[in-house]
């Protein structure tokens, strides 16, 4: 039965051949992208865009901030972005990134139950809001893994001087951005968010916005991968993404992305678009 | 209640809207689960016929592996491909992570042992003295294997549909070695997972049932096939 064995190898070669004719290709640039980024569909937009302004094509590879600066570390990233500034800052500190530019921002915002127990509509900060919901024990649902917005959330209840781990009113979802609003939703409990996302899921959720967070701004910014540490990183196909995003081209899809769907930008672009009608 | 039927027709409608994306990831689960499957059947029945008619040392051993191959946790075989297809794996020259071929070889490995397993048991449930007197009778080893896989044919399809099932219905390890990229390693059980995500039950829904008639579809022809008469 062996003499048939060449003709079963053919068949199985042709057939892998087959199914990567449509990826596997060289000029491929790996992009290190949030939950957020992409649970908006602002991610799609994006690389859509650049694709059509440039021959790379783009391996978007999706998770939490803490996860794709890991896997930048280990060098299987060309390209991140992310909003987490801490770990950002020891990632360049440590000479794996290199050229960081602010690409846009949105706002964290503590959203609740409309019945608000903790009152933390009255709070005039984020980390007396989440005195009041220490203190009432209300339940709040924490990402809990490490993305930009556990980060977040962590510093401050670093900042409020209080150890929420540990605590029964204070539950770890480990979930994705939107996933995590309506695990907050169910249980009727409070959570931090980013705006982007709590305008895509407003309508799928009953919780309200109760108190945003404009003092500091949940900025998004692009990092090259070192190159001179990884033997692999697509150094020109990462500068030309980092262009592209901060161009008004790029930073005009992000002005744009949201407007058709909710009446306003998901993301604030950092920089002109020279064609936005609202804001710019 | 409401959601689950306000899915069904949103699947009707993106069925007969002919709307793109819907078949874009039904072509895709379609071809790389199909693929997928057909490693799994070729590796599968090759290992079977190797256990069930050469009986090496050791067979109980091996057998025992691949019948815990079968639940052998998706999640787990998606994190070694990807290790194994990471730019700085053994395997990263090849540039196949999160691609279509990247997501056929997780679901190859997470088929074949399912195809394996309920193979061989469906070859050793024949009579042995079958394969003796068939090579009596001058048969090639080859023309005595595709005669036994005909005579087991009923357990070898129910093998195979068992071993798709494995493929097209898997999620945690497509993700996580295709990346979920649309237009090219989307496929219909990530695209669910992605709606979820966004909150969209609704398509979420749509895409669940769409993705049933599909798995639906083919087993039923499969099973037409396996309870077919045999050709006299």
């Amino acid at each position: 039965m062996w003499r048939r064995l060449p003709a079963l190898g053919v068949i199985v070669a042709s057939l892998a051949l087959l199914a990567s004719s449509c990826g596997g290709d060289h000029n491929e640039l790996i992009l290190g992208a949030t939950t957020s980024v992409q649970d908006s569909g602002l991610l799609d937009e994006i690389v859509r865009s650049f694709e059509g302004v440039t021959d790379y094509h783009v391996k978007p590879s999706v998770g939490g901030s803490g996860e794709v600066l890991e896997k930048a570390r280990r060098g299987e990233l060309d390209v991140v972005m992310t909003h987490s500034p801490a770990d950002e800052d020891k990632f360049i500190a440590d000479g794996e990134g290199l050229d960081r530019r602010p690409v846009m921002q949105n706002f964290f915002l503590v959203a609740g139950p409309e019945a608000d127990p903790a009152d933390v509509r009255d709070a005039v900060t984020v980390s007396e809001a989440f005195k009041r919901i220490s203190d009432s024990r209300s339940i709040f649902i924490s990402r809990g893994d490490r993305s930009g917005t556990n980060v977040r959330e962590l510093s401050i209840w670093g900042e409020a001087g209080i150890t929420p781990q540990g605590q029964s009113w204070y539950q770890e979802s480990s979930t994705g951005q939107g996933q995590n609003l309506i695990v907050a939703s169910d249980k009727d409990a409070y959570t931090l968010v980013d705006s982007s996302t709590f305008t895509v899921f407003e309508k799928k959720v009953a919780l309200r916005a109760l108190l945003t967070d404009t003092a500091n701004p949940n900025i998004y910014t692009v990092i090259r991968v070192a190159s001179n540490k990884h033997d692999n990183v697509n150094s020109a196909g990462a500068i030309a993404f980092a262009e592209f995003v901060t161009s008004p081209a790029g930073q005009c899809v992000i002005a744009d992305f949201g407007m058709e769907e909710y009446g306003k930008s998901l993301f604030q672009p950092v920089g002109r678009c020279p064609s936005a009608n609202v804001g710019g | 209640m409401d959601l689950i039927w306000d899915g069904v027709t949103e699947a009707l409608r993106l069925i007969f809207s002919g709307n793109g994306y819907v078949y874009e990831v039904t072509f895709t689960s379609l071809l790389v689960s199909g693929s997928a499957t057909l490693i799994a059947l070729v590796l599968g029945l090759g290992i079977a016929s190797f256990l069930a008619f050469r009986a090496p040392p050791g067979r109980t051993l091996a057998l025992s592996a691949f019948n815990a191959g079968m639940a052998l946790p998706p999640v787990a075989v998606g994190l070694l491909v990807s290790i194994m297809l990471w730019r700085t794996g053994p395997l990263g020259q090849l540039h196949l992570l999160y691609s279509r071929t990247a997501i056929v070889i997780a679901q190859a490995v997470i088929a074949t042992p399912v195809v394996a397993a309920l193979s061989t048991a469906a070859l050793q449930g024949l009579n042995p003295n079958l394969r003796l007197q068939v090579l009596a009778l001058g048969a090639s080893r080859w023309q005595a294997a595709l005669l036994l896989f005909r005579e087991a044919r009923l357990s070898l399809l129910a093998a195979g549909m068992a071993g798709f099932g494995a493929a097209i219905s898997e999620v945690g390890a497509t993700i996580m070695v295709g990346g979920n990229i649309k237009g090219s390693t989307r496929t219909l059980t990530s695209a669910i997972v992605l709606e979820v995500q966004q909150g969209d039950f609704e398509t979420a829904i749509a895409l669940s049932f769409i993705l049933l008639a599909v798995i639906l579809g083919i087993i039923t022809v499969f099973t037409m096939l396996q309870q077919r008469r045999p050709p006299a």
